[in-house]
């Protein structure tokens, strides 16, 4: 893994190790951020890229997704152990055999099905224009301005509805995560 | 940002609207955000998840309304589609010659366009498109798929040319495949017409017409308006689409290559799959569904008839 072998992309990674490093431990890896680095590295090579147009900011967006990653399968591994480590889940049943079973996929199904209807009804309980200019945001991937237009509203306005429904969310999230 | 300190989930939340957009490049100035204080990177991976999650929220609370067979099993929707989302996405290329700008992504890979008239044209993965900036109401469509949502001007009618055809909006929504020497054209609102100056088919909302480069004559049938262009939101589903249909949708929207045992291309297929999850599982759901057997070949999948 040399910069001489490397091309297109991966020749952009090398060129910007530091910084992408950099942003790996502030983005919350820390010491793991060689590592992380390494794992990026491996993904471009494993998953080869048509051509990028702006190949450092593809590399922030992978390097950003590949740490959202991280923290959804260590936020899981959390929720796992505090279910295992529940003495009223575990007192009529074989704590090893609870231990051993996997949240199984049609539990997984009916959390995820429970948390979108969720996410639907805080979205729809800000009132049309903001449940609207966020699915027109969020979903179409209009944009802001083309939004404002649209609804015959100020950009500021659109602004503050997405805000509004993006906090929306994120307090549902951590109340979920709080269970 | 406003001047009364915002608290760190708002100024998160901030960021990750601003990363929305597809030509957001300021890497630098995220990064010293997430430096200036150690709670910031926390609520920043708590926004980002609730917005990766918000994909799979149903784009109009009516859309609920549509009758969904029940027989079809919806596949884990937050965690698993967001999950893919996070892989490794790309923002595809731009390649600008002096007015026409061609876009292109990658197969699993999506992205909006938004043009001057506040149209927008939705692209699924494994997708090529061309618009020209002295033409905003022209768009041409050479492989893939797009989801076209239409500012309509009687006027002005948009035009996009696709497999040397025309299509010319009378309405709003409509979404186009071109793959393998065929044509699709699926409207979910308003009209578009086809052809104007040969065949000069009218569809209607609720109505899809299939257009083979071998025939002259393009197909017309019904079709559920609010599932036309479910990809954007990660969902396929069918009722009746033939197999060879199917696995062309779901290597274009994940980049998952499934090949078919000879005499099933034609097959009906009547279910739901969500493109999100890791890639061997849209095979392996597939399967269940139809009752094939989905085996692995390297980087392909391979269906086949006989018990699991």
């Amino acid at each position: 893994m040399t910069a001489g072998d490397a091309q297109g992309i991966e020749a952009v990674l090398l060129a910007n190790r530091d910084r992408l490093v950099r942003f790996l431990e502030a983005r919350g890896a820390g010491d793991a951020a060689e590592d992380v680095f390494q794992e990026l590295w491996m993904k471009l090579a494993t998953h080869p890229t048509g051509p990028v147009g702006q190949p450092l900011s593809y590399l922030y967006r992978a390097a950003n997704n590949l740490m959202l990653d991280r923290y959804r399968s260590l936020r899981q591994a959390a929720l796992r152990d505090h279910a295992w480590a529940d003495p009223d889940g575990a007192q009529d049943r074989d704590d090893a055999a609870i231990a051993q079973s996997p949240v199984t996929s049609v539990e997984r199904t009916l959390i995820a099905r429970e948390e979108l209807a969720r996410a639907d009804a805080a979205v729809t309980a800000l009132g049309p224009r903001a449940a609207t200019c966020f699915r027109r945001f969020r979903l179409d991937g209009i944009s802001q301005k083309a939004i404002a237009a649209e609804l015959g509203i100020s950009l500021s306005t659109v602004e503050s509805d997405l805000r509004k429904a993006y906090g929306a969310l994120v307090e549902l999230r951590r109340q979920i995560d709080a269970v | 940002m406003d001047q009364s300190r915002p608290t760190p989930d708002a100024q998160a939340i901030d960021w990750v609207i601003r990363q929305r957009d597809p030509a957001f490049d300021d890497w630098d100035a995220f990064t010293l955000w997430l430096e200036a204080d150690t709670r910031h990177a926390e609520a920043y991976d708590v926004a980002a998840v609730a917005d990766a999650d918000a994909a799979d929220l149903p784009a109009q609370p009516v859309a609920r309304a549509v009758a969904r067979p029940s027989r079809r099993i919806w596949l884990a929707g937050g965690a698993a589609a967001a999950a893919a989302l996070v892989g490794i996405v790309g923002y595809g290329a731009v390649d600008r010659s002096p007015d026409l700008v061609r876009v292109a992504t990658a197969a699993g890979e999506r992205r909006t366009l938004t043009l001057a008239d506040g149209s927008s044209i939705a692209l699924n993965g494994d997708t090529r498109i061309a618009i020209d900036r002295d033409r905003p109401r022209f768009a041409a469509l050479e492989q893939g798929e797009a989801m076209f949502r239409v500012v309509h001007d009687p006027a002005d009618p948009f035009t996009v040319t696709v497999g040397g055809a025309t299509v010319v909006d009378v309405g709003t929504v409509f979404d186009i495949v071109r793959e393998a020497g065929s044509t699709r054209v699926a409207v979910s609102e308003g009209a578009v017409v086809y052809n104007p100056d040969a065949q000069n088919a009218h569809v209607a909302a609720g109505r899809q017409l299939q257009a083979d480069d071998a025939d002259a004559t393009p197909r017309i049938t019904a079709i559920v308006p609010a599932l036309v262009g479910g990809w954007r939101t990660g969902q396929l589903v069918y009722d009746g689409a033939p197999l060879s249909t199917v696995v062309a949708d779901i290597r274009r929207g994940t980049g998952t290559r499934i090949t078919l045992a000879s005499g099933l291309a034609d097959r009906p297929f009547r279910g739901a799959l969500l493109t999100g999850g890791d890639k061997g599982r849209i095979a392996g759901e597939l399967a269940a569904l139809t009752g094939l057997r989905a085996t692995r070949r390297q980087d392909e999948w391979h269906l086949t008839r006989g018990g699991p």
